[in-house]
């Protein structure tokens, strides 16, 4: 059993290398490479035209994979950016374990695939070197050209055949980072063009011949079962053509979305329900329950020292209890995926962060091997953890086959998006602090109490693992406190959870942030001071399996602070606040926001963010993942999943509000410049987000908020 | 069923579709026109925004009936080749991040700038109430609007 961090770290890793080991040394497959595409490794071809195909194998979701990854191959093997195609990898036996998730994709493919650009390179050289009979370190590359002695220059489109015909070297070396031409250079979205002129297919945009349109009936109830229902309403719907039992529920097949739609609702006025074991499931009787959790039986997520004793032996004990509520993805681009099985083959078309598992999930649906189904990665509307789930490809699946073959596209609507979401799960943070005579923090206790995100993930198990997921964030704290105790308690929920954007983080780092901020304004110190006292003199950290450099995080920290004018006079009403993590001890980032409160209306003006993510593959991709990150996190500020007799009360962005553009406050990112490897951006800054701005609001008026969502209620 | 006719992208579309189909699946579905998005049916989120008769609306929220009669711009007719100010704009600053969103946003865009050739930040704020951004671009959605007005000046 392994979190989600190593198991997205572990597939990750071997993903990439078993690509590369396993093509690196690969012969071109026959009639594959013969004579005309030059294909030394799964992620390139190169054509007689001198045009380049890369494959990526992560997917986009608009974290730019699709142009950083790209941008590594490109600069080791110098291309012409301008005649480069990007496609997206399909799962199979050049790509084993694709999985986009945990912040890993540029970290776990930087190696690999610069390693794949720098082969191809050598290789493009040592052809024209024998074209022209010199000396292979004569000659050199650029834009897309091997150039030689005096004035000679092939195309490598000119090269591909005889370079296809060479071994492929093992260990390229790799450009120093002086040497780089595109990699830490601005480079706008590869497919920005298709975007704005409407020509990017999304797993919705997809269209076959003769495709159908399916929306699926569900209990309102996850889990539940319809008991009766009658389809004459639903079948003289004009354009349906089919109402079709599967195991989620009853699926209206109709012509056109619309009348699957009209279909679905005509079919739902006649069901009846066995709503099943989860019918009585509210989040008034789960905070009741997680608060009883709060002061029973837990696991240890992090121990040092006797948390319990210093406690005892405290000067002043502190405590505090906050609330973080349940969450919904919400991407704008509602689940959806196509499936078609014909005597040629069977195929999936969907928008997945984790392709290999739709396409064993799919195929077992269909009762078909993993290799009989082609599952194409289509462009994804929004991510965010939501995707890594695979019930709605398989769903499609299930409709396909109970139709005899599809084609058939399901699409969810926003309600069902919202209401059959993989979750994040509601918690409930326990907070103590001891402080000595002298106002010092002798010890720090951080209880969590809530459902498990990785025991439903693993299908309802527990796992070993499970105290130091749900504890991720709690247990890494940065700051050296003498005594400190961090642990998990359980409580059931049954509702199916997932990984959402930031994960256990957003909520631990929320109340962990939050507390240390009340600890420092109870002891009169400076939130600032207090936090890079307490880092100290760290140096290495080891934190479970992650390993942190405070040294990394003290510097983002008084960088956010110095940007954002910490320390300097604000007029009443408005105020400054702070937060820092090392996000699985791989990326720094400090936030400090800038707010006002005035008549109950909270007003976000300015968040400064401070990064230290390793070398910068694209800074303008960099950037937009702070603003995306932000966004995101100070969402889950003002939003929340409410369940009541089972069911969701939210049903669309009207009751689960996500920020609008008048609400965005202005990003201000401050990049440390860094040699080390990259690591990930896409949920780094999201926990930050709402501590920062909780803490300004302390500060702009001695109101200490520790329940999310906040209302205007919150602020009086 | 009855026909109704619409100009849709300077073509004149015969469509045989129920009166009450919103104009977003008659894109959709029945003309191909997959670039208007469909991101909640409920009007609270704008990536259904085409043009109508020069204005934004949403078309999960206009019905066929209502757009009979009516020319409709969507964000493959905006341009014929991707250089109207606001998609050139819309490149310019790096907007798109999943860029599922980003058709309605434009052709709001693209409306506002129609009726207001220099918006202030508040004209933009309230133009962009109903879109909604899960990745965030809202930041650079400002500042492309910005440039498209002073590349019009
Ligand atoms: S799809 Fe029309 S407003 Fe959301
Ligand atoms: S770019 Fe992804 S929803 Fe706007």
């Amino acid at each position: 059993m392994t979190s989600r961090r190593e198991f997205l770290k572990v597939t990750g890793a071997a993903g990439a290398g078993l690509v590369l080991g396993l093509h690196l040394e690969a012969k071109p497959r026959p009639g594959e490479a013969a004579g005309a595409e030059f294909r030394p490794n799964a992620f390139l071809a190169l054509r007689p035209d001198g045009t380049v195909r890369i494959t990526v194998p992560k997917t986009e979701m608009g974290q730019g994979v699709r142009t950083a990854l790209p941008m590594a191959l490109a600069e080791e093997l110098d291309l012409d950016w301008s005649r480069i195609e990007v496609v997206n990898a399909n799962p199979g036996p050049d790509f084993k374990s694709m999985q986009t998730g945990g912040s890993t994709s540029v970290s776990s493919t930087w190696t690999p695939l610069r390693k794949a650009g720098a082969a191809a390179r050598q290789m493009l050289v040592a052809a024209a070197a024998a074209h022209w009979k010199v000396d292979a370190q004569a000659c050199s590359t650029g834009n897309g050209f091997v150039l030689g002695p005096g004035d000679r220059k092939l195309g490598y489109g000119e090269l591909a055949e005889a370079a296809a015909k060479l071994p492929v070297p093992k260990d390229p070396p790799l450009k120093k980072a002086g040497e780089y031409r595109l990699l830490g250079k601005r480079m706008p979205r590869f497919d920005g063009p298709a975007i704005v002129t409407g020509k990017a297919v999304f797993g919705l945009d997809v269209r076959r011949p003769g495709q159908r349109f399916a929306a699926v009936l569900r209990c309102q109830v996850p889990g539940g079962q319809p008991k009766a229902w009658d389809e004459t309403k639903a079948k003289a719907v004009k354009g349906v053509k089919a109402v079709v039992k599967v195991p989620t529920g009853l699926a209206v097949v109709a012509d056109s979305t619309w009348a699957a739609f009209k279909g679905r609702e005509a079919l739902a006025a006649t069901a009846t329900w066995d709503e099943g074991a989860g019918k009585e499931f509210s989040s008034t009787a789960l905070e009741a329950q997680m608060r009883t959790a709060l002061t029973g039986p837990a696991d240890e997520a992090r121990k040092a020292g006797d948390a319990e004793k210093a406690l005892a032996a405290a000067a002043k004990v502190m405590e505090a209890e906050y609330a973080f509520p349940y969450q919904a993805h919400a991407t704008v681009e509602p689940m959806n995926a196509t499936v078609q099985v014909q005597a040629e083959g069977a195929e999936l078309w969907t928008g997945t962060q984790s392709p290999n598992r739709a396409q064993s999930t799919a195929a077992a649906a269909l009762g078909l091997k993993p290799e009989q189904l082609k599952v194409n990665v289509a462009l994804i509307g929004g991510g965010f953890g939501r995707r890594l789930g695979t019930d709605f490809s398989t769903e499609a699946a299930q409709v396909a086959k109970a139709l005899g073959g599809g084609p058939v596209q399901v699409v969810w609507n926003r309600e069902d998006d919202l209401r059959h979401d993989l979750h994040h799960p509601a918690t409930l943070h326990r907070m103590r602090a001891g402080l000595d005579a002298a106002g010092g923090l002798s010890a720090w206790a951080h209880r969590i109490a809530g459902p498990s995100i990785l025991r439903s993930w693993m299908g309802g198990q527990k796992s070993p693992a499970m105290a130091s997921a749900e504890a991720n964030g709690a247990l890494d704290i940065p700051y050296a406190i003498p005594a400190i105790k961090v642990d998990y308690a359980e409580v059931e929920a049954p509702t199916p959870l997932g990984w959402w954007r930031g994960i256990e983080i957003v909520p631990n780092v929320f109340a962990r942030e939050c507390f240390l901020d009340e600890v420092a304004h109870a002891t009169g110190k400076d939130p600032l001071r207090l936090r890079l006292d307490l880092m100290g003199n760290q140096v290495i950290v080891r934190f479970g399996r992650d390993e942190a450099d405070i040294r990394r995080l003290k510097k983002v920290l008084r960088m956010a602070a110095e940007k954002a004018g910490w320390g300097r006079k604000l007029p009443a009403g408005r105020g400054l606040g702070l937060a820092c993590h090392a996000y699985d001890g791989r990326t720094y980032a400090a936030e400090v926001a800038e707010v006002s409160v005035e008549k109950g209306q909270l007003r976000i003006h300015k968040i400064t963010c401070a990064v230290d993510c390793g070398f910068v593959v694209n800074p303008a991709g960099l950037e937009a993942q702070v603003e995306g990150g932000i966004a995101f996190g100070l969402s889950a500020l003002f939003s929340q999943i409410t369940w009541d007799k089972g069911r969701t009360v939210e049903t669309g962005y009207h009751d689960f509000p996500v920020l609008r553009l008048a609400d965005m406050p202005a990003i201000d990112t401050v990049i440390v410049a860094s040699a080390e490897a990259p690591s990930g951006m896409g949920e780094p800054p999201v926990p930050l987000a709402i501590p920062a701005v909780l803490n300004a609001v302390f500060a702009a008026t001695g109101k200490r908020i520790r329940r999310v969502p906040v209302s205007s209620d919150s602020f009086k | 069923m009855p026909d109704y006719q619409l100009t849709v992208n300077g073509r004149l579309r015969t469509v045989d579709g129920e009166a009450d189909t919103p104009l977003l699946w008659v894109l959709r579905d029945t003309l191909g026109l997959t670039g208007t998005k469909f991101g909640c049916g409920q009007g609270v989120c704008g990536s259904c925004t085409v043009h109508l008769d020069g204005k934004a609306v949403k078309s999960c929220q206009t019905s066929l009936r209502e757009a009979a009669g009516h020319t409709i711009v969507t964000v493959e007719g905006l341009s014929k080749d991707g250089t109207h100010p606001v998609q050139q704009a819309w490149l310019a600053e790096d907007v798109a991040q999943c860029g599922y969103c980003q058709p309605g946003m434009i052709m709001t865009a693209a409306a506002l700038l129609k009726h207001k050739a220099h918006p202030t930040d508040g004209d933009i704020d309230e133009a962009f109430a109903d879109h909604v951004c899960r990745c965030g671009t809202y930041p650079r959605v400002r500042k492309a609007v910005l440039r498209a007005a002073g590349g019009a000046k």
